[in-house]
């Protein structure tokens, strides 16, 4: 066993610092909450140039082809600094076309998506707010070899600025609910499609998307029609750890921020940070943040070495989930007053952190699987 | 011991549950939560319109004695602030009514007594708290705003802090260090001024929600009279603990959870999850059943309160019990209401939201309670240090 970062990790973490500390300040991110599009599309072209969209991309379909766990780190070291916008669902779902897109499909998409052309998202939750199989109402009827989608998704992150959805529709009634789910590839701009951003504690951008009378080639369904939901559960595996692992950047910056100010800010003559009362929730902030770390790290390598990992991956988005919004919240509780106000970075992280937790299955959901894998009946 | 009602207690109780529940009919649709009446001009006219309803009954001084106007007795106060928080209604200024009023009642002269508590009962003058600063929040006793005195006038300089409501306030209360010689705790003074003064700049703090409900309040050469001193000139450190233990023991909060959770069983009982309604998952009993529990307690707590406010001898324990209590259990009823809401718990006030978009509203709502008033650390120490008489830090 050795849990150090290889060089080419060390790499990346460093390279991604610097970059989004100089290209996306806090001021920048709290500016892009309450801009129309939620996202910037200068930054977003320099992230492709620097290859930040083609990690999990094939080098024959022009990407960077590295390794999952190599993403994982990645994509913490995002989340220490917050970057809005539909990212994480972009390289999420990029999965999706790589592991079960026809040839078609990823000739057509994964060039454009490596070279920042193209925003990809994934269209899942309904107005039901399930995350299991039952959940899945929106009907696509066959009409020749084509589908029809009609239905209302929730929740769909940047569905007003993606190119294209995965769209997670009901194509078989059947008595088994994961049986007659399909996935389709569909044009966000397509005709009969209408995306409203829902206000949200994070002001991250997600969408109430209508689907009228949507025409769905049968080249854009992903995997096989019926069976739709095995490759929804690979993309919530992989989602799951990459948003645990996003989450987990988030808390590391909670954490560095308060131990700071405790030891700048004084009162009573002393710094806060000399108070016991604070010292013993830093310390458990801390805690949280080490078993946190482990845990992703793991469930990032087995996903990176094809070890089946489905519950490793449920456990640590559960554990992160509340890990982080618990660290969150001491974070704006330490540092007293200002750590409430808009324009502090603490509540920044704290609304993140709880509009983190429902992204690819909320703890409630991902704790009832982890009950099945280890055999309760 | 008897927890029983009087009759004349029940007839009042009916009486404000009524009063209130017509008022909560009138609710501007953009109202979320307990601190609206700050975010916009609907939202302060809405307060002033219940405060007008409230004062015309004579509520807003319930428990005052009677040479001052005063009706009713702590208990009386107690069932109004119940159904004014179940249905979440301002009208009763927190600082003048909850605060103020009882302070000055407590520790202010005759003449003060005499001129402001009309002003207050009848919700003529809404005031705002001018006490922390940046550089003293918790240690508030090492503040550096300077009132320096002058004939019959103070002038005032400094910068305060995350006022509440300032800029909508007629009135402020707020403590200035008077005498740069005297010891710690013997060289501040408590001044009532008017916020229309000259020399007074406010500008927003925006909250984490981004309402505007917090301010700075800047004091360039403010001309404050030593008429409106309260207690003693250079011993407003007094005035201040006797004014922190009424605002401590402020449980409006509470009294939003009483509905909060009617209407979080409401939506166990109608949305259906895997099959079956949320009301019938074992996990969500027992959590919604746990902090009902806490609720009631907090509630004999605040009666028990109330009890001993009758007898003027509030402890200084049970009120930061309280405080910490109540507002901690706020949050945790956040955190529950978001979890049961699922993704919806994120979702703001819009006509996608659940409960009205209360639940996000709370979760982050709750860090008022907790962080200001004396964060609950500090309340903590008052607890081990006067309560449990623990050996207290150097
Ligand atoms: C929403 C809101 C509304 C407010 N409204 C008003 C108002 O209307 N008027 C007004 O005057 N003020 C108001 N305040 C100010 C409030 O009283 C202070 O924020 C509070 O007392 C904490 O002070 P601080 O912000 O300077 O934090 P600090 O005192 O810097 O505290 C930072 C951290 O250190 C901890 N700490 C400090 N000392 C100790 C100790 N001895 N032992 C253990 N832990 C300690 C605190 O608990 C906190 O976690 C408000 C604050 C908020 C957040």
């Amino acid at each position: 066993m050795d849990l150090r970062f290889t060089e080419q990790q060390e790499i990346l973490k460093k390279s991604a610092r610097d970059f989004l500390t100089k290209e996306c300040p806090k001021a920048k991110v709290r500016e892009l909450e309450h801009d129309a599009k939620g996202y910037d599309p200068v930054l977003w072209q320099k992230m492709a140039d620097l290859g930040w969209l083609g990690f999990n991309i094939p080098e024959e379909y022009e990407g960077m082809g590295y390794s999952f766990e190599d993403l994982a780190v990645h994509v913490e070291e995002v989340g220490r600094n917050i970057l809005p916008g539909p990212y994480l669902s972009t390289v999420v779902n990029t999965f999706a076309i790589v592991e079960a897109g026809t040839d078609e499909i990823k000739k057509e998409l994964l060039s454009k998506i490596s070279y920042g052309k193209c925003i990809l998202t994934l269209a899942w939750l309904e107005e039901n707010g399930q995350f299991d199989a039952a959940g899945i109402t929106l009907k696509a009827a066959h009409k020749g070899n084509d589908f029809v989608l009609n239905g209302t998704k929730m929740f769909v992150d940047g569905a007003h600025v993606a190119d294209y959805m995965i769209v997670v529709a009901r194509t078989k009634e059947s008595a088994n609910h994961e049986d007659g789910v399909t996935l389709f590839v569909v044009d966000a701009k397509a005709s009969g499609v209408k995306s409203t951003v829902i206000p949200t504690i994070a002001h991250d951008h997600l969408c109430e998307v209508v689907f009228k009378d949507v025409t769905a080639p049968a080249k854009n369904v992903l995997g096989k029609v019926d069976k739709g939901w095995e490759t929804l559960q690979m993309i919530i595996r992989k989602g799951s750890i990459l948003k645990a692992a996003e989450s987990l950047g988030g808390l590391q910056s909670v954490v560095e921020m308060t131990v700071a100010y405790s030891k700048e800010r004084v009162q009573y003559d002393r710094p806060i940070g000399a108070f016991q009362a604070l010292q013993h929730k830093m310390a458990d902030m801390w805690i949280a943040m080490g078993t946190s770390k482990y845990l992703l790290y793991e469930a990032a390598w087995m996903e990176s070495n094809g070890i089946p990992n489905a519950k490793e991956a449920s456990m640590t988005k559960a554990y992160i989930n509340e890990a982080y919004k618990l660290v969150a919240a001491l974070g704006v509780k330490l540092h007293g007053g200002i750590g409430t106000s808009y324009d502090h970075d603490a509540p920044l992280f704290f609304r993140r952190a709880k509009a983190a937790d429902t992204v690819f299955g909320s703890t409630d959901y991902h704790r009832e699987l982890v009950a099945q894998h280890i055999g309760l009946k | 011991m008897d927890f029983k009602l009087t009759d004349a207690q029940k007839a009042h109780r009916d009486e404000v549950f009524k009063v209130c529940a017509e008022l909560d009919k009138k609710k501007p649709k953009t109202w979320v939560g307990f601190e609206s009446q700050f975010d916009d001009e609907v939202g302060w006219a809405f307060h002033k319109l219940c405060a007008k309803e409230f004062a015309k009954r004579g509520w807003l001084a319930l428990g005052w004695p009677k040479e001052y106007g005063g009706i009713g007795d702590m208990m009386d106060k107690v069932l109004f602030q119940e159904a004014r928080g179940y249905y979440d209604l301002p009208g009763a200024d927190i600082f003048g009514v909850a605060m103020l009023a009882p302070t000055l009642l407590a520790a202010g002269s005759e003449e003060l007594k005499r001129e402001l508590l009309p002003k207050i009962a009848n919700a003529e003058w809404m005031f705002c708290e001018l006490w922390s600063e940046p550089n003293a929040g918790s240690d508030l006793a090492g503040l550096t705003a300077t009132a320096i005195r002058k004939g019959d006038e103070f002038i005032v300089n400094g910068q305060k802090t995350w006022s509440t409501g300032a800029h909508f306030a007629d009135w402020a209360f707020g403590v200035y260090k008077s005498d740069p010689n005297a010891k710690k705790h013997h060289n501040m003074t408590f001044i009532l001024s008017d916020m229309k003064s000259p020399g007074i700049t406010v500008k927003s703090i925006p909250y984490m929600s981004g309402s505007h409900v917090y301010n700075e309040v800047y004091l360039d050469d403010v001309r404050m009279s030593a008429k409106y001193i309260v207690g003693q000139e250079n011993e407003g450190w007094a005035v201040v603990n006797v004014l922190a233990g009424f605002e401590r023991s402020n449980l409006d909060m509470v009294y939003g959870l009483v509905r909060g959770i009617e209407e979080l069983v409401e939506f166990c009982n109608e949305t259906k999850r895997n099959g079956r309604p949320l009301s019938q998952d074992p996990i969500v009993r027992n959590r919604i059943a746990d902090v009902s529990s806490s609720l009631e307690a907090v509630r004999c707590l605040a009666y028990r309160v109330a009890d001993q406010q009758n007898r003027n001898e509030m402890g200084l324990m049970d009120a930061a019990a309280v405080k910490i209590f109540a507002s901690e259990l706020m949050e945790k009823y956040g955190h529950l209401a978001a979890d049961i809401l699922g993704p919806y718990g994120q979702v703001k006030n819009s006509p996608w939201a659940k409960m009205g978009g209360t639940v996000e509203y709370t979760y982050q709502g709750c860090f008022v309670p907790i962080v200001s008033m004396g964060t609950n650390e500090i309340q903590r120490n008052i607890i081990a240090w006067y309560g449990l008489g623990l050996p207290r830090m150097k």
